[in-house]
């Protein structure tokens, strides 16, 4: 079944490169000179500041790909910027010393719909820099689903604070979207999926089944 | 019997299979009160015209329809098999994912082998860009399988958050209908993946 | 390329699949009216039918993959807005009442009088007494004039356990009007 495997070297994969001198080699033939000088400049500045420079450098690239005009690139850059000054802010209020990557994922978070106020009360939980990077991650992947911020903060709260492995939080949105292929709407499979963490965590051994979330019949074919 | 049930011949009335001058001359007055039931009966037409925009804009930050059920009818659809879609179609998708994920939890040197699936029949040209190849429209070509116009490609990838899009004959960026979207800043979407 | 000259429902539902959602536009103004009357009788307001319809609208969307005969989007549309209708929990008697008052009384402006707008407005009311199930047959057959056969196919039911249905709909309502009028 499987037609083409394409094993892309690591080095190839982009992971955290900061520092300012890696930018305008990163960027060198990907983007307009004055897309490259802005983002350097930005990505300098926010460097020094401790964000990550990976997204802006993405997003520029992004935009050069897509035939997006140079002034809707800086734009769009300039825009992850603020998004990450914010996702630090929060993260900072939530008493998280912050690291690169958790404030990607935070920033990531904000661009699929959840605000500084949702990322700081998953910093709250007190879950490790690499649990909490995972569950802003798959907060942003929920947000995206339709799972609103309600229902998303306080599932993956309780998920964080149950302790249980990262991988644990990576199979939520699959759970999400087996729930929703049932006809419930994505709140309701949150909700439904945080019901049974909570209890599971409570009781503590597994249980057979968590409580499923209530759902109409399934509209039968006419 | 009770005093309100309508006699069965004054609800074959109702039911418009005999008429007024069918009953006998005793049931005549319910039957009239019947007739004055129906005539109330309410068949202006409704509009609702707001209800479009609201849908759209409900539905603009939507995945668009469910993935695994599509494994099922690949002709009509596209789809992208996740590794988070392994329970709920475990049977499928065990043939088509490999894990290469080297330690148990999402250590940024995990790596996880995915296969991006695209029915696209009319398609001459696919390809797939994103965070996970600097953007390159042209560095991962899917390989069209056979007549239906399902276009693939296997990629292993770090664990992590990657976004990316298919680049459809060079020019159209499709998000991956399957799969969440967030906006690209950019007026479009780009499909999510968190491995 | 041969191409039809009328865009089917099977078309557009292909199309929103394969990632152009703006098309999905063109099924909610295709259907959108035209089950508004529905909803708007079984749940007995204009803005209730409005929230039913829009709800079922995006969850059409949201499970679109799940539509098995794109060419029969509207058959399985109306599947999901009548789950979304038969949700809905009872209102009180009197917000019904105003609700039910007040979308007869914008209808009647055009067509009638006090007298037709009475009847309209404590037949509506009597509606919301009875079960959801005929509520429905009663909205089928007599607002959409759809037949027993037609309603059998669609509700997937037969044509005797439908009309036991209607004649208690009937009972019900000679006994609602009687008591409320």
């Amino acid at each position: 079944m499987i037609i083409a495997l394409l094993t892309l070297p690591l080095s190839l994969l982009g992971m955290q490169q900061t520092g300012g001198g890696g930018i305008a080699a990163r960027l060198a033939g990907r983007v307009s000179p004055e897309v490259a000088a802005l983002v350097e400049e930005l990505g300098t500045a926010a460097s020094a500041r401790g964000l990550p420079v990976d997204p802006l450098i993405q997003k520029a690239i992004e935009g050069s790909a897509k035939g997006v005009p140079s002034a809707r690139v800086t734009a769009a850059v300039r825009l992850v910027v603020m998004q990450l000054d914010t996702a630090a802010v929060a993260l900072r209020e939530g008493g998280v010393v912050t690291d690169t990557l958790v404030i990607a994922a935070g920033e990531f978070a904000i661009t699929a719909g959840l605000s500084g106020h949702d990322i700081t009360a998953l910093a709250r939980t007190g879950a490790s820099a690499q649990a909490l990077t995972v569950g802003l991650r798959v907060a942003g992947t929920l947000s995206a689903m339709g799972v609103p911020p309600a229902e998303n903060i306080e599932l993956i709260s309780t998920k964080l604070r149950s302790g249980q492995p990262a991988s644990d939080l990576l199979l939520l949105p699959a759970r999400v979207q087996a729930e929703v292929a049932r006809g419930v709407t994505p709140a309701q499979a949150a909700a439904g999926l945080e019901r049974a963490a909570a209890a599971q965590s409570r009781r503590g051994p597994p249980p057979g089944h968590g409580t499923p979330p209530p759902h109409p019949p399934a509209p039968p074919h006419p | 019997m009770s005093k309100h049930e309508f006699h069965p011949l004054v609800k074959q009335l109702l039911d418009g299979d005999i008429t007024l001058a069918d009953l006998p001359p005793e049931l005549r007055a319910e039957g009239d009160e019947a007739l004055r039931l129906l005539a109330a009966v309410d068949r202006s037409p409704v509009q609702l015209s707001a209800v479009s925009e609201h849908v759209m804009q409900a539905i603009a930050q939507r995945p668009v329809g469910s993935v695994w059920r599509r494994v099922m009818q690949p002709r009509e659809l596209r789809l992208r098999i996740r590794p988070w879609l392994l329970a709920p179609a475990l049977a499928i998708a065990a043939a088509l994912i490999v894990f290469l994920r080297t330690a148990p939890t999402a250590a940024p040197a995990s790596l996880v082998t995915v296969r991006f699936v695209l029915v696209a029949p009319e398609a001459h040209e696919v390809s797939l860009a994103g965070t996970f190849n600097q953007w390159d429209a042209h560095a991962t070509p899917l390989i069209r399988s056979g007549p239906t116009g399902v276009w693939t490609a296997t990629l292993t990838l770090p664990a992590g958050q990657h976004q990316y899009a298919f680049v459809v004959d060079g020019v159209r960026w499709v998000p991956d209908p399957g799969a969440p979207a967030v906006d690209d800043g950019f007026g479009r979407r780009n499909s999510v993946l968190t491995l | 390329m041969r191409r039809e000259t009328q865009v089917t429902d099977g078309d557009i539902v292909r199309a929103v699949l394969a990632g152009d959602r703006e098309r999905y536009a063109q099924l909610v103004e295709r259907y959108r009216d035209r089950y508004a009357r529905y909803a708007a009788r079984m749940l007995g307001s204009v803005d209730a039918a409005e929230d039913a319809v829009q709800d079922a609208f995006v969850r059409a969307f949201d499970q679109l993959a799940q539509c098995k005969d794109p060419n029969k989007f509207v058959g399985w549309f109306f599947l999901i807005l009548r789950n979304r209708c038969f949700a809905e929990r009872r209102r009180s008697r009197a917000e019904a009442s105003l609700e039910a008052a007040d979308s007869v009384a914008a209808a009647d402006r055009t067509d009638g009088g006090a007298e037709t707008a009475e009847r309209r407005r404590a037949l509506q009311l009597a509606l919301l007494a009875l079960t959801p199930d005929q509520r429905e047959v009663f909205v089928l057959k007599h607002v959409e004039g759809l037949s027993y056969g037609e309603i059998a196919e669609r509700l997937s039911t037969s044509i005797p356990s439908l009309k036991m249905r209607m004649h208690r709909a009937y009972d019900k309502l000679r006994e609602e009007l009687r008591e409320h009028t």
